[in-house]
């Protein structure tokens, strides 16, 4: 294969400014039960090139399946006539320099989730999923496995050629439990039963779902009569996992520079922030630390080369609230200056070509203790936990959130539980009132599936490191 | 090798199981995109999918790949067979009532060959085109042109053998002006003929220059006119979340135990409809069940959900033709072909008419089911939202988050347009599907927005 990777490049150079290919060979595998019966289980697979090619300043990229030279060979002809068939693209400068990507990268994975049978993981799932029926009242309850494993192999017309594999595996459960009127739902360890890692077997082995499983279902049934959740303004102390989202949402889209560049703005949308606000723009409080982090054990977003070569490295996005960072390309970070790409170009799959995507963007723990001390030291307003839904204008500054539940928070202690709690703001604003966050053995990658970008579209796999945090002042309520 | 061979080749290597469902989908596609009227990333896509599902003890298990030789479908078929094994040894032997039995199919009409020649040269004219209207305007175009090549084949134990080749088109144009005012259109048809490029850009270039200074609404209810694409974004959530037959049975639907219940308008007639003529056709669905019309809401009261076999089976009744995959998805099924039926105004604009003060919104953006029993959404405005004085469009707005129930909305529906159009994301998230909705644009009473 690295010989028809080699020989590709070797036919690109010339008739491209620039070019690179990646040969890909993706496998999955998901089961989930439903009301304690599997009710999928399931195994994927695929493989092909994908070919970049960049002539005048203009695009092309071909897909074909398979491993023979002469699909690369025809995606290659493919992505050429495509380039060459549309309109020029005036002033198109050089990509950022980078050194060709050389070597090896693989995940640290202690037991292959692949080699695991399906029975062991069937009986952990059915287990976690009868842990949550104890109640007549919980009328739905789910338990989904899922596990990754993408070999790539990448060369340019730089002299790039590296190959990566990545491991990725996790899960989650969750009960819904309904009334005539009303249908509520509990999950762990977070929202959308994907909290996925970088990782092997160990990391689904250790969420330790059969101890939760109870829980889950008792405040899935307890939420259908708990108060609703009362509007105003007040203080919110979020969990780890909304406060990943948090992140995600208004603050790793929002520093997407091919955004910022409104390079997609037809889709996804523009951004808040602006080029001349680099090294200025007060996006917090000074409690606000953010890092892209390309190297986090662990992380959906930690590779050794992102998918046009760039080796995966860490650089802050916002330091003591200041924003300092964008999350860049070789093309964007030449286009505004930069002396590097930050190497965030991703593709989901080979029939994908790489956009900029997020990395691990990471929120840095504070100094507030556990969620027990910052709830203590929390006078009155309310905790909320496991995101229920999302929503944020396309520049990513005006947001809406609701949580599967709430706690009142007086004098210090967890008080009643409450249903429905939603909370909305704006960006700077939001950020800038956050005034505590827990320490690091609170701090931890929450893992997502399904951050959606592109056209045609991709679901990407990216991780944030977030700890619990207290938000001053907030609109609640909302929903 | 057709798609169908294909399929019976896979269903050959699964010979070994009882029950067996093979699809295969084959897509050829070119997607170009642009902003700020230059190229920016173009994908042309040549792959294929073999999926294999295999039915046992009232489980399906399923295996897919991309390879095409007898050792790469042999294991294909193996993985399948041994996850359906360990499903039904794990949980014995009720659920699945099993795959479908053959039935005619209709004709649909869903190919045509110039759009399969997915002619790059025709895409790079077409966004050319756009371009040259931005810069006429004063504005710069942002968006998408693609074209699609899908045949999907489908063979079973049980003796289906179906296929069909589908073309679909599609192009967006967001015109952008230098005072960040955005406009937006979109053309959706099997034939690319059909759109027509320089209009799109005529049309959105006219929402981005609309003159006067953009004003903001407090929050609150307004009397709002919803054009056809934002009407489509909030059918679309009704699909997954009401009109989906395992919701329904789950009681997480707002149609659980409502069918036959005023849930809308009397203006509001809602169906499925895959042999409409505007929409994108599709004879037959992921299990190769036939499609057929289906009423979901008629004279504003709940008639129906969608089914799969699988939800079919827990609901007592028979498959609507509605699985987006063999053996049903854990997310259940889906209509894919909705037709809300228009009324007697002639366009979005004679909806404004009577509204003395109100919100004239083209499309919304980031839709979130927040309570999905509830059809409470939220969402934002964007690419085209106006003030309505006095019966007209008078100023830009401000784009508005709104949170609000679909079927309150469908409740508060005084009058739709004439006119509809087939409204179509292009999203295209994995295996290409074409699919959409033909709506109306409609006037509602009011419209609740929260910032």
């Amino acid at each position: 294969m690295r010989q028809i990777l080699a020989d590709l490049m070797d036919a690109a150079s010339g008739r491209a400014d620039y070019a690179d290919v990646r040969h890909v060979t993706s496998a999955s595998e998901g089961m989930s039960t439903r009301n304690g019966r599997v009710d999928m289980v399931r195994h994927d697979s695929d493989a092909g090139f994908g070919v970049r090619v960049r002539i005048g300043g203009a695009w092309g990229f071909a897909a074909a399946r398979g491993t023979e030279k002469a699909a690369a060979e025809g995606a290659l002809e493919r992505a050429i006539a495509v380039a060459q068939s549309q309109p020029l693209v005036p002033g198109a400068g050089p990509l950022a320099p980078e050194a060709p990507a050389r070597g090896s990268y693989a995940t640290a994975v202690e037991i292959d989730p692949f080699e695991v049978s399906l029975e062991d993981k069937l009986e952990l799932l059915l287990a976690a999923d009868e842990g949550m029926r104890g109640d007549p009242r919980v009328t739905l309850t789910m338990a989904q496995f899922s596990a990754y494993r993408q070999d790539k192999l990448f060369a340019s017309t730089d002299g790039a050629m590296c190959d990566q594999r990545i491991v990725e595996c996790g899960g989650g459960i969750v009960a819904t439990a309904t009334s005539d009127t009303d249908a509520q739902v509990r999950s762990y360890p977070g929202s959308h039963r994907d909290h996925v890692a970088q990782a092997g077997w160990e990391h689904f082995a250790g969420l330790d779902f059969v101890a939760n499983a109870p829980r889950v279902g008792e405040e899935a049934v307890a939420l259908l009569s708990a108060p609703q959740c009362p509007a105003g303004r007040t203080t919110l102390v979020i969990d780890g996992e909304q406060v990943a989202l948090q992140v995600h949402e208004s603050v790793g889209h929002a520093l997407e520079l091919d955004r910022v560049l409104g390079r997609e703005a037809s889709y996804a949308g523009t951004s808040w922030v602006t080029v001349p606000d680099l090294g200025s723009l007060k996006y917090g409080s000074e409690q606000m630390n953010v890092t892209a982090d390309a190297t986090s054990p662990g992380g959906l977003g930690s590779y050794g080369w992102d998918d046009e070569g760039v080796a995966g490295h860490t650089f802050p996005l916002v330091k003591e609230g200041v924003m300092c960072g964008f999350l860049s390309s070789r093309e964007a970070a030449a286009e505004i200056g930069l002396e590097r790409s930050g190497g965030c170009m991703r593709a989901d799959g080979f029939a994908r070509q790489p956009i900029i995507r997020m990395t691990n963007v990471n929120l840095a723990p504070g100094d507030a203790g556990s969620l027990d001390d910052l709830i203590a030291d929390t006078d009155e307003g309310l905790y909320l936990e496991t995101n229920r839904s999302w929503s944020i204008d396309n520049r990513r500054l005006h947001f809406q959130f609701a949580t599967e539940a709430a706690w009142e928070i007086r004098d210090g202690e967890r008080g009643r539980l409450l249903r429905n709690p939603s909370y909305a703001g704006i960006t700077p604003e939001f950020w800038g009132s956050l005034d505590a966050v827990c320490s690091e053995p609170s701090w931890r990658l929450w893992g997502l599936l399904n951050c959606g970008k592109g056209e045609p579209g991709q679901a990407m796999h990216v991780s944030h490191g977030a700890a619990p945090a207290r938000f001053r002042n907030v609109q609640v309520g909302v929903a | 090798m057709s798609s169908l061979e294909l399929a019976e080749r896979a269903l050959a290597a699964a010979g070994g199981a009882d029950d067996v469902m093979v699809t295969v989908v084959t897509e050829r596609s070119l997607m170009l995109r642009y902003a700020r009227s230059r190229p920016t990333q173009a994908t042309a896509v040549d792959d294929l999918t073999v999926e294999i599902a295999v039915a046992r003890g009232g489980r399906v298990g399923s295996a897919s790949t991309n390879a095409t030789d007898d050792e790469a479908l042999a294991r294909c078929a193996r993985e399948a067979d041994v996850a359906a094994a360990a499903m039904a040894h794990t949980t014995g032997e009720d659920g699945f009532p099993g795959f479908p039995a053959p039935r005619p199919v209709p004709a649909s009409e869903t190919f045509d060959p110039a759009t399969a020649e997915l002619d790059a040269a025709l895409g790079g004219a077409a966004l050319k085109q756009a371009f040259d209207v931005a810069e006429r305007h004063g504005v710069e175009a942002h968006g998408t042109w693609t074209v699609g090549d899908v045949e999907t084949a489908i063979a079973s134990s049980a003796g289906i053998a179906v296929a069909e080749r589908s073309t679909d088109s599609f192009m967006k144009v967001v015109c952008i002006a230098p005072s960040g005012r955005s406009g937006y259109a979109t053309a959706a048809d099997r034939s690319v003929s059909a759109i027509d490029p320089a209009a799109l850009a005529a049309s959105a270039a006219g929402k981005a220059t609309v003159e006067g200074e953009p004003v903001s609404l407090d929050p609150g209810e307004y009397p709002v006119v919803l054009e056809s694409y934002a009407v489509a974004d909030l059918l679309g959530q009704l699909a997954w979340h009401t009109f989906n037959g395992l919701a329904y049975v789950e009681d997480r639907s707002a149609f659980s135990g409502r069918l036959g219940s005023k849930v809308a308008s009397p203006a509001i007639n809602l169906s499925d409809s895959p042999r409409y003529p505007r929409t994108f056709q599709h004879g037959f669905d992921s299990e190769g069940t036939p499609k057929a019309p289906l009423p979901l809401i008629q004279d504003g009261v709940a008639t129906g959900v969608v089914h799969d076999t699988a939800s079919a089976a827990l609901a007592g009744t028979h498959s609507t033709g509605h699985a987006n995959m063999p053996g049903g998805s854990p997310f259940g099924p889906i209509a894919t072909n909705l037709v809300l039926v228009g009324g007697g105004a002639a366009s979005a604009e004679e909806l404004c008419a009577p509204i003395e003060r109100g919100v004239y919104i083209t499309r919304l953006w980031y839709v979130n089911a927040v309570r999905p029993k509830e059809t409470l959404l939220t969402g934002v405005t964007r690419d085209g939202t106006f003030l309505i004085e006095d019966g007209k469009i008078t100023r830009p707005l401000v784009d508005m988050r709104f949170t609000d129930s679909a079927l309150g909305l469908l409740e508060r529906t005084q009058a739709l347009s004439a006119d509809s159009a087939l409204t179509s994301d292009g999203e295209f998230y994995g295996r290409r599907f074409a699919n959409g909705s033909v709506c109306p644009a409609l006037r509602a009473a009011s419209m609740r927005f929260t910032g």
